[in-house]
């Protein structure tokens, strides 16, 4: 009856490589100050060095260790992916399930909001707004959720039309329940995968976006990020420095989003049934 | 004429009647019911003057009063002018002298001196009860209980009196010698005043033309046997009748919950009764008239729980109920059958709220219903056709019980919920235990879903439950004790139940009244016994006759009647609901339909005890 998708996820190739890469990257910026000698800020004498036993990935253009940046920076990626994503899934929820528990005028005006917000382009609009506010990571989270919201929240109003219609809601309303009582203990239980699979999706789409934003160099300047160090690399490329310098933080950056792509990939498969095979249950 | 006046008995400080009043004329009968111990011979035995205990009021025949005459002039009323066939017959006669001794001894003791007049008087009375001429030397021992009962009815007329008082004048005897006890009653009770005491309702429906029931030494209620039969209004009537095993009414037997007690302040009954309130608990209710009836009930007998009025819904613009009416009262049960398709599920979820109705209104205990409140989900309750759906397969067995008090907010602390979980779960015969408190639905059979679905509807206390299909999903075992559960429910607690179902069958023998649905109207309703006896609309007969049978017979399937007019209704159909209305909705497969039956819609009317929508039973017939 209940599909234990931690089982089914460990057992999918590409849940497995997703889960680790993701495991690998979060355990690398939590041990950040233990892996690295140097701060971040810091400045050495040494610029422009090439890989060494000093500096294991070479050092930028005022000496900073490229290593340790690297390191730092997966800390701002998966803060901003995770921030981000949980709280346009929070504001996904509140909106598609409203829409559909109340329908009506409610509804409408939701999606058409919704609409709305999906053809706006985000990137030149918080492009916009970045150049004016100059954000710091928490300003970066709300501005990036803002645009994400919308397309969760249109399956998340269209998984609840079909879960409001289960007898098992009818019975909990001729209880008497209100809309908070069937949202928390009917709808929001059974929306769960879906939530999962939205916010894996919302986080790989918020890292990514906050790589481009700071590639731009429309972030707050004192934040450590892979997209503002391949920012400043793309500057000294005339010095034949990119290999050890933009290399670095492209590569991790893909292999992150490669990682939640890997992730959402096997839940997808795993909550629709027409796509897997053999099946286990809670409690196998 | 015999008047009894605030009559009040006691024994020993114990009152046994507490405030009787009647009246009787000549020629008229009154049959006093209630069970053993309500003072029903305590009140023969003191009109008989009898009595032990301290009598107060006042019990006039023919303008005396019996209590304030001295015992010699009572003697000369007793067994001339009042005669009594006593209760027990093998105590009543006296084990040493024979009949005819015994009955030459009631003429005589009056002041008859002629032997030979009483002897052949004697004789003339044993004709009359049919009791053989020899018989008549028999000691008591040497007869039958039948004969015996005879010979006290000798005894009792044998100086012709104006009152007779029968004790329970049928018991302990078997059916046929009943009949022809009751047959030679009915014939000498003419001309005469009658007080029939006994616990034997048909005894009493035969032998009285008004019943009194007794509960506790106070009248409940009083009426003309016939209506007081078809239509109890005191629940405790309805509890006697339902007891009560007949070839009549076709539910399964209930009986009355608790024991009666002398000792109860207020309305006797409320100790018993499921629908009492705070004022029956210290006030007396007064015997009060009503037509034709009297009651003694603070709430004007059983309440109406549920009444819909002229409702109609619709779903997607096609109306599925075309202005339906139904009553529900307390602690009946309603069956509403009807084929699949025919509104039943929606008329239960228009009721609930989960579909609005387009017009008309629902009242529950007599007050409109308007905006449901929880106060509302705290009255009625519904229980889904797929126990195993209508519970969140993410809920256990505990927190699925606990989810309707959950939501009511009450402040009961977890402990006090848990209590009360184990107690309902209880009361649906389920364990209460840790382990299977934790059971998902999907670990639970069919049988046990249900009883957590029922569960759950009355873990909030509710009056009247909606029962969609309760056991259509379960095999004939379970379901009988899923209703047997039910009724017992039912008779604990007063529950209502509205029983939708496409089984006639079950429904006979769970429901009080029946009533059934036709594409969306109700075409036919009145007592279970009656439409299942006697169905006057085609489409019950219908029901009827493909009804469960253990028989190999088969009926032919009803056959629609021309093709022309199949696919015109099939087309009206269509369209929606405003042409379907100009005609019967039976039309297409009523087996003999009239001309105006194409024409128009018949509505509901009464009909004897039914009412039913058929031009065919329409009591004015336009010409």
């Amino acid at each position: 009856m209940h599909i234990n998708y931690w089982q089914e996820t460990k057992n999918d190739f590409f849940g497995k490589l997703g889960l680790i890469l993701i495991t690998l990257i979060v355990v690398l910026a939590i041990l950040a100050p233990l892996l690295t000698s140097y701060q971040p800020q810091a400045y050495t004498d040494t610029a422009f060095s090439p890989p060494s036993w000093q500096h294991l990935l070479g050092t930028n253009d005022v000496g900073q260790d490229i290593w340790t940046r690297l390191l730092y920076g997966a800390r701002t990626s998966l803060i901003v992916g995770c921030g981000a994503a949980v709280l346009s899934i929070l504001i996904s929820v509140l909106a598609g399930c409203t829409a559909a528990l109340f329908g009506g005028l409610y509804d409408r005006l939701m999606m058409r909001l919704v609409d709305a917000m999906i053809v706006i382009p985000p990137v030149i609009v918080v492009i916009l707004v970045a150049a004016y506010l100059r954000p710091n990571t928490l300003l970066m989270i709300v501005l990036i959720a803002v645009f994400l919201w919308p397309g969760g929240a249109r399956v998340i109003r269209a998984q609840t039309l079909s879960l409001k219609e289960r007898m098992h809601v009818a019975a909990a309303r001729t209880f008497g329940a209100g809309w908070l009582h069937l949202l928390v203990h009917h709808i929001i239980p059974d929306l769960g995968p879906v939530i999962v699979a939205t916010m894996i999706r919302d986080a790989r789409r918020a890292i990514f976006m906050e790589a481009g934003l700071s590639f731009l160099g429309i972030s707050d300047p004192s934040v450590i990020s892979w997209g503002k160090m391949m920012q400043h690399a793309l500057r000294f490329s005339y010095l034949n420095v990119w290999k050890w310098w933009l290399l670095p933080p492209g590569f991790a950056l893909s292999l992150l989003i490669c990682a939640f792509t890997f992730l959402g990939f096997s839940l997808e498969k795993i909550l629709n049934p027409r796509l897997r095979k053999g099946v286990s249950h809670a409690g196998d | 004429m015999l008047e009894i006046k605030n009559l009040k008995v006691s024994y020993n400080e114990l009152n046994i009647l507490k405030g009787i009043d009647l009246s009787l004329n000549k020629g008229e009968s009154l049959a006093v019911i209630g069970e053993t111990g309500a003072g029903k011979t305590t009140l023969s035995l003191s009109i008989m003057g009898l009595i032990e205990g301290h009598c107060t009021g006042e019990i006039l025949f023919q303008g005396e009063n019996l209590l304030s005459l001295p015992e010699d002039e009572l003697r000369l009323l007793r067994g001339r002018r009042i005669a009594m066939v006593f209760q027990d017959v093998e105590a009543a006669l006296h084990p040493l002298y024979t009949i005819r001794q015994q009955i030459i001894e009631a003429i005589l003791v009056h002041g008859e001196k002629d032997r030979d007049f009483a002897a052949e008087h004697t004789r003339q009375l044993l004709a009359r009860v049919g009791l053989d001429e020899r018989r008549g030397d028999s000691y008591p021992h040497q007869l039958s209980g039948g004969e015996k009962q005879k010979a006290l009815i000798c005894i009792a007329l044998a100086n012709d009196p104006d009152v007779l008082i029968l004790d329970e004048p049928t018991a302990a005897l078997d059916a046929l010698t009943k009949a022809e006890i009751i047959n030679l009653l009915r014939k000498e009770a003419k001309e005469r005043i009658t007080l029939v005491i006994t616990h034997d309702i048909d005894a009493a429906a035969k032998l009285a033309e008004r019943i009194a029931v007794m509960y506790a030494g106070r009248i409940l209620e009083m009426g003309p046997t016939e209506e007081l039969l078809e239509q109890p209004m005191h629940p405790y009537t309805r509890g006697l009748l339902r007891s009560y095993p007949n070839m009549t009414t076709t539910k399964d037997l209930q009986g009355i919950p608790g024991r009666m007690s002398h000792r109860v302040e207020g309305c006797p009954f409320h100790t018993r009764c499921t629908q009492k309130i705070a004022v029956c608990g210290h006030d007396v209710p007064e015997l009060q008239k009503k037509n034709s009836r009297y009651l003694a009930c603070h709430r004007g007998g059983i309440i109406p729980l549920l009444e819909v009025k002229n409702i109609s819904s619709n779903i997607d613009k096609v109306e599925i109920l075309h202005s339906v009416d139904i009553n529900l009262y307390e602690g009946e049960t309603l069956a509403l059958v009807g084929e699949s398709g025919s509104g039943k599920t929606t008329l239960a979820k228009t009721i609930m709220g989960l579909f609005t109705a387009k017009q008309g209104e629902i009242f529950l205990e007599e007050k409109p219903v308007i905006q449901r409140k929880k106060e509302f989900f705290e009255r009625v309750q519904m229980v889904f056709q797929n126990p195993g759906e209508s519970i969140s397969h993410r809920m256990n067995v505990y927190q699925a019980v606990k989810e309707p008090l959950d939501i009511h907010g009450s402040r009961a602390s977890e402990s006090e919920k848990q209590e009360k979980v184990k107690k309902v779960l209880d009361e649906v015969e389920l364990t209460g235990d840790d382990e299977y408190l934790k059971k998902y639905p999907h670990h639970l059979s069919g049988g046990e879903a249900q009883r957590v679905a029922i569960a759950r509807a009355l873990v909030l206390d509710p009056k009247l439950i909606i029962a969609d299909e309760p056991t259509s999903a379960l095999d004939a075992s379970i379901q009988a004790k899923i209703l047997r559960l039910f009724l017992d429910l039912q008779e604990e607690r007063g529950l209502a139940l509205l029983l939708i179902t496409h089984d006639i069958a079950l429904a006979r023998k769970v429901s009080d009244r029946m009533a059934v649905m036709l594409q969306g109207t109700i075409v036919e309703e009145g007592p279970t016994s009656e439409i299942v006896n006697n169905p006057l609309h085609p489409y019950t007969k219908c029901l009827i006759e493909v009804a469960p049978t253990m028989s190999r017979e088969i009926s032919e399937p009803l056959e629609t009647n021309s093709r022309e007019e199949d696919h015109e209704t099939e087309t009206d159909f269509q369209k929606g609901s405003s042409d379907s209305q100009q005609n019967c909705p039976f039309i297409r497969r009523c087996p003999h339909p009239l001309p105006r039956c194409f024409q128009d819609k018949p509505e509901l009317k009464t009909c004897s005890v039914h009412r039913v929508a058929c031009f065919r039973h329409t009591v004015h017939w336009p010409t």
